[in-house]
């Protein structure tokens, strides 16, 4: 049988892509056959250009092109069928494989869509027990890794060139079958194999063959989240994984674990949490009720810390004392028996007040009693608990394993163990660490390094050199060649991605999920099994088969249970067992005593340095992935560079004198930022000139290692902490090879998470960071609406209260039948709907950009983003830019605002400028009714149809950019160069990592410069001219290889584009388009499956019939998010999801006094502050700033009606 | 003063005017005649590598338009057939005509593929899909012409941007007659059907864009993305 997922032996060495011959055009034939279409001498051009050659060269080829030789006639296409039509393939239509994303120890189930035989986007398998659909933004992202031009395309071997001093080791392609014999003989003692870490049974399966035969085995992976098994273990007595439920639990304390952000399988907890949070009708339910609570405890602004309705700044490394502060209040407060653990506790306790008096500061002047803090925090987890609520404690994996153990004893004395602390068997690994393998390598021993890349991210105190130089053969199976890893490797294994792999994991949950390839490797790469089977010189090598053998051992035989755990995705019934096991305090308390350790408290020289996973690059792994680059971090909303982030106050110590010039203080009243009159600083970072930000550099020595970086503000930020993101500075990749600085420098292995002892000293320098918020605040216009949980009954309707559209204003202005939606008119009364001071109604007589065009039989798309929900984590940016072939632009773009991407995550601060309340909104195009672009076109590109959709036709832009510049949401982005086709890494015709091609220097970036020139001398646009659908990638145009290798750059690009969307040129308007491809296939398969069935029912049953059911069409930024924050579909069918939730009274429209009437609204925010707590705001902050900008008491704090410091459950 | 200008330059500006709108009104009558589809695609009739003809396999042995074109009630495409599709009869059926060498060669080998020529192109912004036409009543003969009486196939139809904005505005209710161009879909592919001469009177006055409910759109939405 020839399905589809085995290529035959002749479909795997022919060409896949057949609509076209251009895709061959690589080889040197074809290249000879284009080129003698042209006279001699047009081609070469060695002299700078004169105008004489010009005209003779242009007149020359304009004689051919229209009039002369070839005629008028369009070039020929071709079409390339097949030789054997594969079963079940239909062209045109995608295919869907369910495969997964192993990640460090768990995996992402995925589903991925497949367009003529290769994957172009990511999706969240639904149908898995654990997930809703929704992915991460590194799962979303690593469909680009697939097609990244830098990855390892050939094997290699080392070979050693030159004499003497210049003597050079360097790898040179040859053929695989060499190479793989390196890896006979490696089955015994003397071989050290280094791996990340993985869930996946096969691969346990074959170490363990191997480690029968003496190899041993280390895994290393430089974020590591094992410390939660092993407290875990610890604590409960045998060998367990927790997990946990956050939907279940009413209250979260969160001791520096950034659940949402960086943790493991975040997107699973953000699944979680905003169950916990959602409120699914506030009509009738009570969010003070329903909704959870979060608080948590942090140095850095992690995701998580802006979720929070309370937090608690304290420098990481002190965070142990918080929960020794809440261990020891847990037990006193639920009168729990816990022996001497409470007087070892007290060592830490003691002075938690005295050294962070001003945890938080409240409305600017007060301060927080942070043992106060403490104490209500818990109560409130004590007093859930004992209603019989469930809770849930966790600590982050930057913490000890001392806090861990405080965590779960905590949870253990709320009785959260096996409801939303679940413990699951867990079998460890056994292996090594990479320190172990420092200390047991010994001279002429061999080393295998599978995936990773030890040489740049191992801690810094390790000696990777002094490793290597003593191996015998060094074998490097790696996704890049050009890493700092392969480059001293003596032989090299291109990896396969995992999207071209066979393979298993297991998800967080312990269910057996398959990682099935989408595509046959594209440059021939091994899966790390088929590496290790190898090794073994085993009978089988095949991966698919070593999986299915996996399979086998775990589920039984038979074809049917095999085809059905590929269709699925994942192994039903798989999941870990749960273990029941009581808290055992004394191991805890043994384990306390032993390891616990007062970490010393930061100062003003003596700062903590706090190293985090990246929301981008995760430890480096992605660091040459343009989509995850170019997404801003949600907290610092800073692309393409890691930063050195300081608080307010450290940032004032460090300035000293110089504060005040740096520092951008708002001028009011053209007097400086007074703090009293409220509100921050409009901008967070230093001084920018004209929206850039050039920032001071500042080295960081620790352990007597230096790095340099720029230093960034960042509020929310313990003080005398510097918060460094790791995965930058790896240097690898056209891409991202110039991006941030290299923190693994100044980690080791001791402290790997934290450090005290580190100083910050100006280096004199300055550096841009490319940063898309520059305005942080909301300034005290309500675009994001919030609420407080326990005042939202009493003032339900309180959205309609702000701005100039509020009931106050318009109430006496036009409303009622008037402004309705036509299918409005029969159903429930529309006072729901914003009453404005305009009288416009789409569709209607007076609508301007619009009359009579809404077709009311058609179905209406609208969207709801539900702010309570999302958590910002960016999913969704990723998606949009996968779906809609968004390119990337480069650093230089984004710090000139030039940046691509359709819809932004905002990230506004308010309140205190040390501890500020942080909101996230989503935008992207608002496809209003009454759409100000709409109006302005002077083509008429961009126009509205019948649905509701502002459309764009790209054909028709000429790119007046008038419509951006009449937009009040700034959703719309322009293409100011060809971003996709700019070579990436390149720079005045030379190699230079991070540039896009002559992007600092706006003078040479046209093709008519002569400066700009081909590797093989050409001019641009000669080069163009002879084929304008490639790209100008040096190189490729002359078939001249680097390194032995074609550069294939070009040829990726085109696999990466979804084939549904257009790809826009330079000078074409894009934005948002509702997914109007997926809008359309869904409208094209509905009316192709019912045909003429139609025929005899009743008008309303053909109309309901044709229509696409509710939940059938998901945006993609809909399909990614983890929260299921975004809600899209048809607003006149009364049974749709939209439709309730356009109802709800927290619905808004952004900026609606415009009249605009956008389609995508908005549920306002609510926050649940614990009324108890010394940090409690009774309203939210960003009320506070409007109702001192504006005016307006609208939750009537003034009659005195909100609600007193009552705890409200 | 003497006469600077000869006397004839009086009439020059006039004729130079007179000039340049003869000579604008020749291009532009010439480029809206030479340079549109209507001229440039109708008639498109490029050589094949293989001597297919439409008129023996459909017109003279009954073949369906789909035993060939079989995705494109499924999907946007209608795919040309792989030639295992010609192989089912021509592995019997002139086994060793050398007009057929390159369907044989392929069926042997996958890296030769036959080089069809394209002849119906749309530009890469247009996004076309043949399932839902051809499922909601359009036959290919609406677009493709009478493809079983051509030798060899030529592009029939201009296919501009007015070509597909003609169809779909005349199924607004607002123009015309709609159905012209519907028909019952077991006649879909019968490209010699004509629905005015159909004997059943029913089908003959069938109001299909009311009683099928066919709502094309006029939208951009409809072919850009």
């Amino acid at each position: 049988m020839n399905d589809n997922s085995t290529p035959t032996n002749e479909q795997k060495s022919g060409p896949r892509y057949w609509r076209s011959l251009e895709h061959k055009a690589d080889s040197p034939e074809f290249r000879a056959f284009v080129e003698k279409e042209f006279p001699s001498g047009v081609d070469l051009i060695e002299d700078p250009v004169s105008r004489r050659n010009f005209m003779k060269i242009m007149s020359a080829s304009f004689a051919l092109a229209g009039l002369g030789v070839s005629g008028c006639r369009r070039p020929e296409h071709k079409i390339l069928p097949f030789s054997k039509m594969p079963e079940n393939y239909v062209h045109g239509a995608p295919q869907l494989y369910a495969t997964s994303m192993p990640t460090r120890q768990s995996a992402v189930p995925l589903v991925v869509k497949s367009y003529d035989g290769r994957p172009i986007k990511i999706e969240g398998n639904a149908e898995h027990p654990n997930s809703n659909g929704g992915t991460d933004q590194y799962a979303q992202a690593s469909i680009l890794s697939l097609y990244d031009p830098d990855r390892g395309l050939n094997f290699k071997l080392a070979e050693t060139e030159g004499e003497g001093d210049k003597k050079k080791k360097s790898l040179k392609v040859i053929a695989k079958a060499k190479v793989l014999e390196q890896l006979n003989d490696l089955a015994n003692s003397k071989t050290h194999v280094l791996m990340e870490q993985s869930s996946s049974p096969s691969r346990a399966r074959l170490v363990d063959g191997l480690k029968a035969k003496g190899v041993r085995f280390y895994e290393y992976e430089p974020v590591d989240f094992s410390v939660h098994a092993e407290a875990a273990s610890i604590a409960f007595g045998s060998s367990i994984k927790p997990a946990y439920k956050f939907d279940k639990a009413k209250a979260i304390l969160s001791l520096d674990c950034d659940f949402l952000g960086t943790e493991e399988s975040a997107f699973e907890n953000i699944s979680g949490f905003a169950a916990g949070r959602r409120v699914k009708d506030d009509d009738t339910e009570n969010p003070a009720e329903v909704m959870n609570r979060l608080y948590s405890v942090e140095g850095l602004l992690s995701l998580t810390g802006t979720n929070a309705d309370h937090r608690l700044r304290i420098p990481t490394g002190s965070v142990g004392r918080v929960a020794a502060l809440a261990l020891k209040e847990a037990i006193e407060q639920a009168d729990v028996n816990a022996g001497e653990i409470v007087d070892e506790l007290e060592t830490f306790v003691e002075d938690l007040n005295k050294d962070f008096p001003k945890g938080h500061a409240v409305d600017g002047d007060g301060e927080v009693d942070t043992a106060k803090w403490v104490h209500e925090c818990v109560a409130d987890l004590v007093r859930l608990s004992k209603r019989g609520e469930k809770t849930l404690v966790v600590a982050g994996y930057r913490q000890p394993k001392e806090v861990h153990l405080a965590a779960m004893g905590i949870n253990a004395i709320l009785q959260n163990i096996g409801e939303t602390l679940l413990l699951q068997a867990h079998k460890p690994s056994g292996n090594g660490s990479i320190e172990d393998l420092a200390a047991g390598f010994n001279k002429g021993d061999n080393l295998v390094v599978l995936g990773g890349d030890p040489a740049y991210n191992a801690p810094s105190d390790i000696d990777w050199d002094d490793i290597v130089s003593k191996a015998g053969k060094f074998i490097r199976h790696g996704f890049y060649s050009v890493d700092d890893t392969s480059k001293t490797a003596s032989a090299f294994i291109p990896a396969a991605h995992y999207l071209e792999s066979w393979g298993d994991a297991r998800t967080s949950d312990g269910t057996l999920v398959p990682v099935q390839p989408l595509i046959a490797p594209l440059f021939g790469g091994l899966t790390e099994l088929e590496v290790l089977a190898r090794i073994a010189s085993a009978e089988e090598t095949d991966p698919h088969k070593i999986t299915r053998a996996t399979f086998e051992a775990i589920a039984g035989k038979g074809d049917r249970k095999w085809d059905k755990f590929l269709h699925d995705g994942f192994l039903a019934d798989s999941a870990a067992n749960t273990v029941f096991a009581e808290f055992d305090i004394s191991a805890a308390s043994d384990a306390w005593k032993k390891g616990a350790k007062k970490v010393p408290l930061p100062a003003k020289g003596d700062l903590e340095v706090t190293f985090f996973r990246d929301h981008s690059v995760d430890d480096g792994r992605w660091g040459n992935n343009g989509w995850l680059l170019e997404t801003p971090n949600p907290v610092t909303r800073i692309t393409w560079d890691n930063v050195l982030l300081v608080s307010l106050n450290t940032a004032l110590e460090l300035l000293g004198s110089e504060a005040k010039d740096l520092l951008d203080f708002e001028k009011v009243d053209g007097k400086e930022y007074d703090k009293k009159l409220g509100g921050l600083p409009g901008r967070f970072g230093f001084h920018s000139e004209s929206g850039r930000f050039f920032q001071k550099e500042y080295n960081l020595t620790i352990s007597g290692k230096k790095v340099k970086g720029a230093i960034w503000l960042l509020p929310g930020m313990a003080d005398n902490t510097v918060g460094v993101a790791l995965g930058y500075g790896r240097g690898v990749g056209r891409v991202g090879g110039a991006a941030g600085f290299n923190a693994y420098d100044v980690r080791t292995a001791g402290e790997q998470h934290f450090a005290v002892g580190a100083k910050l000293e100006s280096a004199d320098s300055k550096y841009e960071v490319a940063c898309t918020q520059e305005q942080g605040v909301m300034d005290g216009r309500p675009v994001v609406r919030e609420c407080n949980a326990d005042d939202f009954s009493a003032h339900k309707d309180f959205v309609k209260h702000f701005d100039l559209d509020s009931i106050h204003h318009t109430s006496h202005l036009v409303k009622g039948d008037d402004r309705g939606y036509p299918w409005e008119k029969d159903r429930k009364q529309d006072e729901e709907l914003p009453a404005s001071p305009y009288k416009n109604n789409f569709g209607g007589e007076d609508s301007v950009s619009a009359p009579k065009l809404m077709d009311i039989e058609r179905q209406q798309w609208g969207m709801v983003i539900d702010l309570g929900t999302c958590v910002g984590c960016n999913a969704c940016v990723v998606a949009c830019q996968s779906e809609n072939n968004i390119p990337i632009v480069g650093k230089h773009q984004v710090a000139i605002g030039r940046e691509m991407s359709w819809i932004n995550i905002h990230r506004y601060f308010s309140g205190d400028e040390h501890n500020p309340q942080v909101t996230y909104q989503g935008v992207a195009c608002q496809h209003c009714e009454d759409a100000p672009c709409e109006s302005v076109c002077p083509v008429n590109a961009t126009v509205h149809d019948e649905e509701g959709l502002n459309l764009m036709a790209y054909n028709r832009c000429v790119g007046t950019r008038y419509c951006s510049n009449n937009c009040p949401y700034k959703v719309r982005r322009f293409n100011y160069y060809d971003y996709n086709r700019r070579p990436m890494g390149v720079e005045d015709g030379e190699r230079k990592p991070g540039k896009f091609f002559n992007d600092d220097n706006d003078l040479n970036n046209s093709p008519l410069h002569p400066g700009n020139k081909s590797s093989n001398g050409e001019w641009e646009l000669i080069r163009w001219y002879k084929d304008p659908s490639r790209g100008s990638v040096p190189g490729l145009d002359d078939g001249k290889k680097e390194n032995g290798e074609f550069d294939p750059e070009w040829d990726l690009i085109k696999l990466s584009k979804n084939p549904n969307v257009t790809v826009r040129m330079r000078g074409v308007m894009e934005k948002c388009t509702y997914c109007v491809q997926r809008i359309q296939s869904a409208k094209i398969e509905q009316k192709a499956k019912v045909r003429d069935t139609v025929e005899n029912l009743e008008r309303e049953e053909k109309i309901s019939t044709l229509d696409v059911p509710d939940g059938t069409i998901v945006a993609a930024c809909e399909q990614a998010c983890p929260a299921n924050s975004i809600t899209f579909g048809d607003i006149s069918d009364p049974k749709s999801e939209v439709y309730r939730l356009k109802r709800q009274n927290r619905n808004y429209s952004l900026l609606g006094f415009l009249d605009t009437r956008p389609r995508t609204t908005y549920l306002a925010k609510l926050r649940n502050p614990n009324a108890s707590m010394p940090d409690y705001f009774d309203i939210p902050n960003t009320v506070t700033e409007y109702e001192d900008k504006h005016h307006g008491d609208i939750f009537k704090r003034k009659e005195g009606k909100t609600n007193g410091k009552e705890p409200k459950h | 003063m003497s006469d600077v200008f000869p006397r004839w330059t009086n009439r020059l500006p006039g004729q130079i005017i007179f000039g340049l709108l003869l000579i604008g009104g020749v291009v532009t009558a010439g480029l809206n005649y030479y340079f549109t589809p209507k001229y440039t695609r109708v008639g498109y009739q490029p050589t094949q590598p293989v001597p297919f003809s439409h008129s023996i396999h459909v017109k003279q042995l009954g073949l369906d338009c789909r035993y060939c074109h079989d995705g494109v009630e499924k999907s946007w495409y209608s795919n040309v057939p792989a030639a295992d599709t010609c192989i089912n009869c021509h592995s019997a059926v002139r086994a060793d005509d050398p007009k057929l060498e390159p369907i044989r060669a392929s069926y042997k080998d996958a890296n030769k593929p036959v080089e069809w020529v394209q002849i119906h192109k749309l530009p890469d912004y247009v996004y076309f899909n043949h399932s839902v036409h051809v499922n909601r009543g359009v036959s290919c003969v609406e677009c493709h012409g009478r493809v079983d009486e051509m030798d060899e196939v030529r592009h029939e139809k201009h296919f501009s941007m007015t070509f597909c904005l003609d169809c779909h505005r005349e199924l607004s209710p607002e123009n015309g007659d709609p159905n012209k161009r519907l028909r019952p879909l077991d006649k879909i592919t019968d490209l010699a059907y004509e629905r005015s001469e159909d004997p059943d009177v029913k089908v003959r006055d069938f109001d299909f864009v009311k009683e099928w409910h066919v709502k094309t759109s006029e939208n951009c939405s409809a072919c850009h993305r």
